[in-house]
């Protein structure tokens, strides 16, 4: 279409022809003429004309004898065909040998040219009408005759035919003529004239599409909107008899000729004019709205506006031409669908009132045809479709204004053919089944259904509109995204099934996820499951802002939640449905538990919800396992943490002491799940109760290994002391014990004691809870049956034995982290005096006990797990050498003047007795420790010592007792209690004024 | 002759209507020389007419003509008509193949009458311009007026350069010319754009009649007077279309040359005006030498040249002209008032030249003055009073105008009924209406 037309030569020779003296022909003359023209045979010298002369005698008469204008037309036909082949030919050939009879006919078309271009010019009305129709015939006849010439191009190939034709002085000369006679005509009648185009148009039709595309070009503007309304007067007459048969038919673009020639030549116009065709598209869509528009001066008589007839034809007319041409109504129907506000929707509404029923019928037909075709703007029109059918509503408003009822309704009946229809075609297009013939055609070849294909990337929004759960709306919503998942597959169904997951935001809302489950089910196995894998990876590739997470988490564990109550009243789907989301959820529990530790709070309360709520996986890797547990006591600190920042704040407080439940509950069912857990578990907990970050949450005081509290350096002055320049002054061979070498941990000889950091504790109240829930969650753990599988006796008021095995576990870290140099096996005792050489160890111990107030309950719960306290006995034997070593040096006049200390030994004595280390009798010299002095207190104490010198503290002397559920020590197949009982009777006889009501109890 | 069609059926078509033009030939020269009267050509002959040369669209789908091969065929029909001899034969040939018959065939007939008549013009066959002529005489208006305007538009429009070709008509065929600007003034009736004569044709019409006065009554002078004519025919002569022309012309002008002013298009076409005075004149003539012929036939007083029905229409037209002339009177008053002037003397010469050379028959009083009062009102609506140059007075009818049952100007309700005050002078509210 890049041929401009250079018409300069055929114009010079026109405007030398214009002022030709006519040399008036006499009649005798004429007839000569005439007679010579017919039988081709000059009259006077009896020969016979050549082409050329022919054609010049063809040209007098045309000339001169009106009556002749047809034959000699006719007669021009064969010339300009001639001059084709001739063209062609030589185009052929190549040769330059017979250019002499291609330019002489030349010649004479140029002759011919400027007669016809100057009686259009001098009278167009009369003319233009005959040369166009002529014209353009004649170019239909001969690009289709010599289409099949060797040098023709094929006839897709629109610009080298159009350069070829071109190139041909005769065809250019007719395409001149014509144009001509268009611009002429276009001022008067041009619908005559298009028409002529596309009858020929649809006569020849592949090979004349240069024409109308050189055409369609050159008049851009007039073209298209004539193409329309000759197609739309077409369309109004045909229409009116088999109307039934076009309305669906996609597929019989011969029924009506020239509506597929319209199509076909805004498809070629499309290309450099789509901009204006779609403008006209909307035109006459609007133009055909308006009632009342009053002629428009520039609009002729013959203009389709003025019939209302065709008025009312022209809304059928535009949906058959979409529906013809994907590529016309494409663009169009963004722009449509804004135009569509409410009284334009009115308009419509009364100009389709006119039509019968069953074109209505037809119509409807139509519009869900073309909506589940198109590939663009689906979303938008779905959109306006929901908007405008959405019942008026007092509580919602819509963004629109609610239209009148009539169009309303209308567009509810739209909407439901419309997804009637789409579920026609998606549940056909799985299987092979044809039911909907007119289909085939545009179905057939891979069953695209454009319109749920450019929605497949709006789930998400589809989704958000559903949860908005606004009356009908949300129903045809949620239709549609059925049909989506259906069509989209198992991926379109997974993400919209994770989206609802992500967004819907109460158990409402919820339900339309599971509803679209219970519907897909039936269609597609493993949803749930792929779902949740999706959602996962969503969580790795960080997709997901914390409020949607969380949303997700809190939905997912509220699923998992609907489980255990289904589980009293189970109904059939739902509940397997469940359980589906509950394995799946367990299955990647491990990727949920990172977000155990996310850095919102509301995420990582979510997820231990969920985590709380989930079934543990029947399999897990111990990798996983130890992550998990990590996470879920590292967990547990955090909301220990958070609520009580949270209870300083005053706000979400409740919220903080519900997740510390799910995390408790989280840590028990996760330690009943395999030893492994367990131990790991309670592994963790202790050393994370001990370990530095979190021991102000217990009343601890931060301390480094040794024990001392760390003093905060900008506050410790520098003593100037350092162990370094010591070391190098006395050398490797010196004896370190009871040298400068403990001396550093209270402070530098000669410099005072070390300065105390004084740390500020939290409240005690909060301290006591925060044990309290510590202890809480270790007696849970260890109380689980994980271990030897042991049953909790069926009396339920009882608590359930700490399991020995959970309860070793407990001591070993504890010695562990108490006491990092101490061997596991020494469990005996050395006497007493031995103790000196483990000094600086059992201060360790002492300190640590002094800054860790958690270490006794948490020896007590081992003490409670019967042999298990006989793991800590180092840990025992330092506590209680310090201990003595401080009752001896005691110089205060009661015991009760050393208050932790007095506390630690009554605590020991009692954890001992509780933990079978001691005999009742000796378990129960605590009670009498305050009403003593500090030596009396040592007395006892060391008897103690005696005893469990005497006596090792072996599990092997521990026995399980089945009526009891758990290890006794038998303490008569021991030694004799008596001799270390002496000392205690003898401060009993001491202190008989205060002790006596205590006597009972050292009877042995 | 109907036992040919058989051989003419397998002929190619040019051929068969070849031989179908010679075999009608020799069957109406048989059909006159039997000396039956009044000689009559038989329906099979016609139906072969209209199946081998009209090809109407018959069960047989025959091929159609090429526009070449019906040249041919016209080219044979002229030569035909002109070497036929005897004016009987050829009458009755051409009646043969053109009397419209009412049926399907009738249109192509038209259409092929057309091209005949056309090509006859070119080439000077007068023998078939006669022919035309008495078809001309005896067919219904309305396809009278259809063959004139193919001829117009072929030789005033379609071919520029061949009005001088039309032009020789004249001297070719007078009774043809005669006819054909009957047929030209019946179909340009100034009602539209459409309906207002070309240039050149008025220009022709004007020079025509100046050169030959008589002309315009060669019809009439050359048929005898009978009841023959069929009353949906022409008019016997051009006189009443003519004076139409000629009265109506200065107010269409007026308003075409208003619009093409307001088109912004100047016209360098020459005035219309003087040609129209000069056919005005030429028509005032022919009516003067009306009343001799008459005497001579017989006929004065009993044959009304011009008819009082289209006379009244024209009043009418008139009427509605000045009109619309006077609702556009703010433009250009003066120019309009001179033109209605124009128009109504014009109407006024007429009348009272054919009034008094016979060609119009005022015998029956009431309808003369039916007639006269509405001149009068058309007078008395008009923009000015022209009372003073109407030479008919309208006192002379004022009895009777009493009784007039309707006043036919609703704007002026009571006042043509007592046209006595107007009369004496006293005054009364001048288009009281406005």
């Amino acid at each position: 279409m890049s041929v401009v037309f250079d018409g300069s030569p055929l114009k010079a020779m026109q405007s030398s022809h214009t002022h030709t003296p006519q040399t008036a022909l006499s009649t005798q003359e004429l007839s000569q003429e005439i007679k010579s023209f017919i039988s081709g045979v000059d009259t006077v010298q009896g020969r016979k004309l050549s082409v050329r002369e022919h054609a010049r005698c063809a040209v007098r008469l045309l000339r001169s004898v009106p009556a002749c204008r047809g034959a000699v037309l006719e007669h021009l036909r064969g010339v300009y065909d001639e001059h084709v082949s001739a063209f062609l030919h030589n185009l052929e050939t190549e040769s330059n040998a017979s250019t002499g009879v291609s330019s002489n006919l030349e010649d004479i078309i140029q002759e011919i040219h400027a007669v016809l271009s100057e009686f259009i010019r001098l009278n167009p009305r009369a003319w233009a009408p005959l040369v166009s129709t002529w014209a353009v015939d004649l170019l239909g006849q001969l690009s289709s005759k010599h289409a099949g010439r060797r040098v023709a191009p094929h006839s897709s190939s629109l610009n080298e035919l159009l350069q070829l034709w071109m190139s041909c002085a005769a065809t250019r000369s007719l395409m001149e003529a014509y144009s001509q006679c268009l611009a002429a005509m276009l001022a008067w009648c041009p619908d005559a004239c298009v028409d002529a185009l596309l009858d020929t148009s649809v006569q020849h039709s592949p090979h004349f599409d240069w024409v109308v595309a050189h055409i369609g070009s050159a008049f851009p503007g007039t073209i298209i909107s004539r193409v329309m309304a000759c197609g739309l007067k077409d369309f109004c007459s045909h229409g009116a008899k088999d109307q039934g048969l076009l309305v669906m038919g996609v597929d019989k673009g011969s029924r009506v000729p020239k509506i597929g020639s319209v199509v076909g030549i805004l498809g070629h116009l499309a290309a450099h004019h789509s901009d204006s065709i779609r403008k006209e598209l909307l035109r006459m869509f609007q133009e055909s709205l308006n009632p009342s528009s009053p002629l428009s001066p520039t609009s002729s008589s013959t203009s389709w506006e003025s019939s209302p007839q065709l008025r009312r034809a022209a809304v059928p007319f535009l949906l058959q031409l979409a529906a013809m041409s994907p590529n016309l109504f494409g663009p169009v129907s963004a722009e449509l669908v804004e135009l569509l506000r409410p009284p334009v929707l009115l308009q419509l509404q009364a100009v389709l009132q006119g039509l019968p029923r069953e074109e209505l019928d037809n119509m409807l037909g139509l519009v869900v045809h073309l909506i589940s075709q198109s590939p663009s703007g689906g979303a938008r029109v779905f959109r306006f479709l929901a908007d405008t059918a959405t019942p008026a509503s007092v509580i919602i408003s819509g963004p629109t204004p609610s239209p009148h009822e009539g169009v309303r309704e209308g567009c509810d009946r739209l909407l439901q053919m419309l997804l009637l229809h789409l579920h026609k075609l998606v549940f056909n297009r799985t299987d092979g089944v044809e039911v909907n013939p007119h289909h085939s055609a545009s179905s057939q070849p891979q069953r695209v259904i454009p319109f749920l294909e450019e929605l497949q990337s709006h789930v998400g929004q589809l989704c958000a509109e559903t949860l908005r759960l606004e009356r009908k709306r949300h129903l045809w919503l949620h239709q549609l995204l059925c049909l989506l998942s259906v069509y989209g597959g198992p991926s379109t169904a997974t993400e919209a099934l994770c989206q609802l997951l992500t967004q819907a935001r109460n158990p409402e809302e919820l339900a339309l996820a599971w509803q679209l489950h219970t519907t897909l089910s039936s269609c597609m196995a493993g949803l749930i499951p792929a779902a949740i894998a999706r959602s996962v990876a969503q969580i790795h590739t960080h997709t997901l802002g914390p409020r949607q997470l969380r949303q997700l988490l809190l939905n997912l564990a509220a699923a998992i939640q609907s489980q255990d109550e289904e589980r009293r009243g189970a109904t059939g789907a739902q509940s397997s449905m469940v359980v589906q989301v509950g394995s799946a959820v367990s299955g990647h529990l491990h990727d949920f538990c990172p977000l155990l530790l996310h850095g919102d709070p509301a995420v990582s309360h979510a997820a231990v919800r969920l985590l709380s709520c989930s079934p543990l996986p029947r399999t897990c890797s111990p990798a996983q396992l130890l992550q998990l547990s990590r996470a879920a006591v590292t967990h547990f600190f955090l909301t220990l943490r958070r609520r009580g920042e949270g209870g300083k704040a005053g706000r979400d407080g409740g919220q903080a002491g519900e997740a510390v439940n799910c995390s408790v509950l989280l840590l028990s069912r996760f330690a009943a799940y395999s030893p492994l857990t367990l131990k790991s578990v309670l592994q963790q907990l202790v050393e994370g109760a001990l370990h530095k970050g979190n021991t102000d949450l217990f009343g601890g005081q931060i301390a480094d290994m040794s024990g001392a509290p760390v003093p905060s350096p900008s506050v410790s002055p520098d003593v100037g002391a350092s162990l370094l320049d010591v070391n190098c002054r006395f050398g490797t061979t010196v004896n370190f014990s009871s040298s400068v070498w403990s001396v550093f941990h209270a402070g530098v000889i000669g410099k005072g004691l070390k300065a105390r950091t004084i740390t500020q504790l939290p409240d005690p109240s909060l301290v006591i809870q925060n044990i309290q829930i510590l202890l809480a969650v270790i007696v849970k753990c260890c109380s689980s049956s994980g271990l030897n599988g042991s049953r909790s006796p069926s009396d339920p008021d009882e608590p359930p034995p700490i399991n020995a095995e959970a309860a070793k576990v407990v001591a070993v870290t504890l010695v562990e982290n108490v006491c990092p140099d101490v061997a596991n096996s020494e469990l005996s005792w050395p006497p007493e005096e031995h103790a000196r050489t483990t000094v600086e160890r059992d201060i360790h111990i002492r300190r640590c006990f002094e800054a860790h107030p958690v270490l006794f309950p948490l020896l007590q719960v081992v003490a409670a797990g019967r042999p298990a306290l006989c793991y800590c006995s180092a840990v025992l034997r330092g506590l209680l050498a310090t201990l003595l070593a401080h009752w001896e040096a005691s110089r205060e006049a009661a015991s009760t003047d050393s208050p932790w200390h007095l506390q630690a030994s009554c605590l020991l004595v009692s954890c001992m007795g509780e933990g079978q280390i001691l005999p009742p009798v000796l378990a129960n010299v605590h009670e009498a420790f305050p009403h003593l002095t500090p030596f009396e207190v040592r007395l006892l104490l060391l008897a103690v010592w005696e005893y469990v010198r005497g006596n090792g503290p072996m599990p092997q002397k521990f026995v399980f007792s089945s009526e009891k559920g758990m290890f006794c020590r038998d303490f008569s197949r021991d030694g004799d209690v008596a001799r270390y009982v002496a000392p205690i009777h003898s401060v009993l006889h001491k202190n008989i004024d205060r002790l006596g009501h205590l006597c009972w109890r050292f009877q042995l | 002759m109907g036992d040919i069609r058989q051989s003419l059926l397998p002929r190619d078509v040019l051929s068969a209507a070849k031989e179908l033009l010679y075999h009608l030939d020799i069957y109406i020269c048989n059909l006159v020389q039997s000396g039956r009267q009044p000689p009559q050509v038989d329906s099979k002959t016609l139906e072969l007419v209209e199946e081998f040369i009209l090809h109407a669209p018959k069960d047989r789908n025959t091929p159609r003509m090429s526009a070449l091969q019906e040249l041919q065929l016209l080219e044979i029909m002229c030569s035909c008509f002109q070497e036929q001899s005897r004016d009987a034969v050829r009458q009755l040939m051409f009646a043969a193949l053109f009397n419209l018959q009412g049926n399907q065939a009738d249109e192509s007939r038209m259409a092929l009458l057309g091209k005949l008549v056309s090509m006859a013009i070119a080439v000077g066959r007068v023998p078939i311009l006669e022919c035309a002529a008495t078809w001309l005489q005896r067919t219904h208006r309305v396809y009278c007026v259809r063959l004139a305007q193919v001829l117009v538009d072929d030789y005033c429009s379609m071919v520029p350069g061949s009005v001088p070709t039309l032009q020789n008509i004249h001297s070719a065929s007078p009774r043809f010319c005669c006819q054909f600007i009957t047929a030209v003034t019946t179909l340009y009736d100034f009602t539209s754009e459409e309906l207002t004569p070309p240039l050149e044709l008025l220009q022709m019409i004007v020079s025509w009649i100046q050169d030959d006065p008589h002309l315009v009554l060669i019809t009439f002078l050359n048929s005898p007077i009978s009841g023959s004519q069929p009353i949906t025919s022409l008019d016997v002569t051009p006189l009443g279309g003519l004076v139409r022309w000629c009265i109506k012309a200065p107010l269409v002008y007026r308003r075409d040359k208003k619009q093409a002013l307001t088109n912004g298009s100047s016209e360098n076409e020459p005035e219309v005006g003087p040609l129209f005075s000069a056919l005005h004149l030429s028509v005032l003539q022919v009516l003067m030498l009306l009343p001799n012929i008459l005497n001579e036939k017989g006929l004065f007083g009993r044959l009304a040249l011009l008819q009082m029905e289209s006379l009244a229409a024209l009043t009418s037209d008139l009427s509605r002209l000045l009109d619309q002339a006077d609702k556009h009177t703010h433009t250009s008053s003066a120019d309009t008032l001179a033109l209605s002037q124009l128009a109504l003397d014009r109407l006024a010469q007429a009348l009272q030249v054919a009034m008094a050379s016979g060609a119009l028959l005022c015998s029956r009083g009431n309808s003369v003055e039916k007639w006269c009062r509405d001149l009068l009102q058309l007078v008395l609506s008009g923009p000015v009073m022209y009372y003073n140059n109407i030479h008919t007075s309208p006192l002379a009818y004022s009895p009777h105008a009493a009784h007039s049952p309707i006043a036919p100007h609703p704007t002026l309700p009571a006042l043509p009924t007592h046209p006595q005050p107007f009369m004496t002078g006293m005054p009364f509210p001048f288009r009281p209406s406005h």
